[in-house]
């Protein structure tokens, strides 16, 4: 195993000295390199997206499996080590035990960071803020557990070369299986309508310091595993020095980045077009993400960094919207390269320790994070929702495992453990997350008078138009109240709506306006819709004393050929 | 949020005593121009009447909630009275109110106006609560239940 990590470390040194050596001997190779890269990715970009597509579209699976398998399926290990093009060789080869080439691992590099930059953007700072001690209890239960399980399960295996706790690679298996992929668990709430419900709350409160925990705690054992990689033993005084650094970092850089992020748009604002500022931003994202790496750290936390920085000031939303375009063609590769790093033949030695990882990464994250819930209010069929909740691991897991391939902490065989254990969650977490709702409630019985109950508010307008402008109108109307507004990222529009105690989700499906609130909290929403309906009310009358509509109409086609 | 942060015992009333919608909005307005937290008595007036030609907000059980957006109030202002005999405000049941809950609140600016509505909704949404505060013998006594949780 020692040596795969040896090949592997050296694969991308390799790689990048071949690169330059190959561009400095001839004028041709860089060429015929950029040749097969560009193949490369015009199969890679197709394939991940058609998988994506059939993975989403006929299994009801996240499109991230399918840009996965799709991955497997054309790596060298698989169909890419036998398609040969006639004079650039085979499409897909290994190159010194690394799947991908040095060019094609720096486009995948360049995925994650923008990956994991929206990701920072995406983040509600706010809700995080007022929602800490749910959150964090749930969130810090889950993260403690699936790190120790994790990195301890690598340790207890017997043969496998890891036999400290503090083994690099023993640290990595425990920080890949820290970090939740809400998306699917969002889209799932959304689905079942109980994203406002309290377990919906806790979840989505939860995930966040997730993220935000999983970042750290992936700078402090990329600091561990650099120290111990580079020959130095690492005890304890010197890991208190690596989280202090680690944890110092995120919160020095963070709070200079949310103090001056409204000076610096405000600063580049002045260019006055939108995508000059955008392609600054992304800049600065990248800027950070190396300075990240400078310090020792990984880029992707200099990028989420970046990214939470911005996240509070009115650029994040532009931001977010051009950087759509990219992300969806660049993140498929990221996915699908990552796919083809599995290497079938090493697999087969490292399936049951695959299988036992995958079990307590379950199990972890279901009473690490169950437990939590279960001693602040939940009852055990609410506590096992929030921790079935809080199970798909998905692309963060996927980064921090190629981060430890590519920089040799982990050797394939793991790096494959470390897929099977995304597949297993991502897949699992929806049929049992939806079968957990059935049933009653999930809060304690006395907890459970104080109206944790779902009211479900349904009102249908003449046209999905109206609706769509009544919800516009709804949500810039909560803004102004000082509710924090979360727009997810499902296929119908769903908006969290949360303010200190009141939580709701509000939805638009078709000609329909759903608002999903706890009893406790439904007079709120029905006033101030009631309001809005209203105001909506006083437009239309206004829209009367406009000039006659006809004549307007004429007025406009009267002057087009005179 | 606790009610007492923005209820304060001047503006709890016992006593109101008015025969139509609009005499019992003037009341509340005019005792609130006397406890000092409305200057612009006719501005505030016109709100609220504004808000309530657009639909009643007389709703179930006796309980109305006049209120109004106007920039002639700085921050929220809010009323809680009782007229015993009750009045009828056009309200989703039919039935006449007792129980009144106004609010005026800055155009733009948000405040609290959202927690003290759902606060004291959570209240009297409680039939037990509003038995209560109805059988109250003196405004003090109401202001302590409206305050006490």
């Amino acid at each position: 195993m020692q040596d795969v990590q040896l090949a592997a470390t050296s694969a991308i040194h390799h790689a990048g000295e071949a690169a330059s050596h190959a561009a400095e001997s001839s004028g041709h190779s860089i060429t015929h390199m950029m040749m097969h890269l560009i193949l490369q990715l015009a199969v890679i970009i197709i394939c991940a997206k058609i998988g994506g597509y059939l993975f989403q579209r006929f299994l009801k699976m996240p499109s991230v499996l399918g840009e996965l398998a799709s991955g497997m399926l054309i790596g060298p290990y698989a169909l890419g080590g036998m398609i040969n093009i006639p004079n650039l060789g085979l499409l897909f080869a290994e190159q010194q035990g690394f799947a991908a080439s040095a060019e094609l691992y720096g486009i995948a590099t360049l995925a994650s960071i923008i990956l994991l930059f929206l990701a920072g953007l995406e983040t509600d700072l706010a809700a995080f803020l007022r929602y800490s001690i749910v959150g964090s209890f749930v969130g810090l239960g889950g993260l403690i557990a699936a790190f120790a399980f994790g990195d301890l399960c690598a340790v207890y295996w017997p043969g496998n070369g890891i036999d400290s706790f503090m083994d690099p690679a023993a640290l990595f298996l425990g920080v890949i299986s820290v970090a939740t992929s809400v998306g699917i668990t969002a889209r799932i709430l959304a689905e079942k309508r109980k994203m406002a419900s309290p377990e919906g709350v806790t979840i989505l409160a939860g995930a966040v310091f997730d993220d935000v925990f999983g970042i750290v705690t992936l700078a402090i054992v990329m600091g561990m595993a650099k120290v111990s990689m580079s020959g130095g033993v690492v005890n304890w005084g010197e890991i208190g020095l690596i989280a202090a650094k680690a944890i110092g970092f995120f919160v020095v850089v963070t709070s200079l980045g949310l103090i001056f992020a409204r000076k610096i748009t405000a600063a580049i604002k002045k260019f006055k077009s939108t995508e000059i500022i955008v392609a600054i931003c992304f800049g600065l994202s990248l800027l950070l993400a190396g300075l990240a790496e400078m310090a020792g750290l990984a880029m992707i936390i200099g990028a989420y960094i970046m990214g939470l920085a911005l996240s509070r000031t009115d650029l994040a939303h532009e931001i977010e919207h051009h950087l759509e375009g990219v992300y969806n063609i660049l993140v498929p590769i990221f996915f699908c390269v990552m796919g083809m790093m599995v290497d079938f033949s090493v697999m087969k030695p490292v399936l049951a320790f695959g299988a036992v990882y995958s079990i307590l990464a379950i199990f972890s994250k279901v009473v690490g994070c169950g437990l939590p819930a279960y001693l602040m209010k939940f009852n055990m069929r609410g506590s096992l929702r929030i921790g079935l909740g809080m199970l798909p691991r998905g692309e963060v897991a996927l980064i921090v495992a190629g981060i430890g391939l590519a920089s040799g902490i982990i050797d394939q065989g793991i790096f494959g453990v470390s897929i099977m254990m995304t597949v297993i969650t991502t897949m699992l977490a929806p049929p049992l997350l939806v079968k957990s709702f059935d049933g009653g409630s999930g809060l304690r019985k006395e907890m459970d008078d104080m109206g944790g109950e779902i009211e479900t508010i349904e009102m249908e307008f003449p046209s999905r138009d109206i609706t769509e402008f009544l919800v516009n109108r709804f949500v810039r109307a909560l803004q102004n109240e000082e509710f924090f507004v979360h727009h997810l990222h499902t296929d119908k529009p769903t908006y969290r709506v949360l303010k200190d105690d009141i939580a709701f989700t509000l939805m638009q499906d078709g000609k329909k306006l759903i608002i999903n609130v706890p009893n406790a909290n439904q007079h709120v929403a029905r006033m101030m819709l009631l309001e809005e309906l209203l105001s909506l009310t006083d437009l239309l009358e206004s829209t009367k004393q406009m000039k006659n509509v006809d004549e307007m109409g004429s007025d406009l086609m009267s002057g087009m050929f005179a | 949020m606790n009610l007492k942060k923005v209820l304060t015992p001047d503006a709890v009333w016992i006593d109101l005593k008015a025969d139509s919608k609009q005499e019992i909005i003037e009341l509340m307005v005019d005792r609130l121009v006397a406890a000092g937290k409305v200057q612009d008595r006719d501005t505030v007036l016109t709100a609220v009447l504004e808000r309530e030609a657009k639909m009643s907000t007389g709703m179930q059980n006796g309980v109305a909630i006049p209120h109004g957006k106007t920039d002639a109030v700085q921050s929220l202002v809010v009323a809680v009275g009782i007229c015993k005999t009750g009045v009828k405000f056009d309200s989703m049941d039919g039935s006449p109110c007792t129980l009144f809950i106004m609010t005026l609140s800055p155009v733009k600016r948000s405040g609290p106006h959202i927690q003290f509505l759902a606060e004291i909704s959570r209240l009297i949404s409680q039939p037990a609560e509003r038995e209560k505060l109805l059988a109250a013998k003196t405004s003090g006594e109401m202001y302590e239940i409206l305050i006490r949780k």
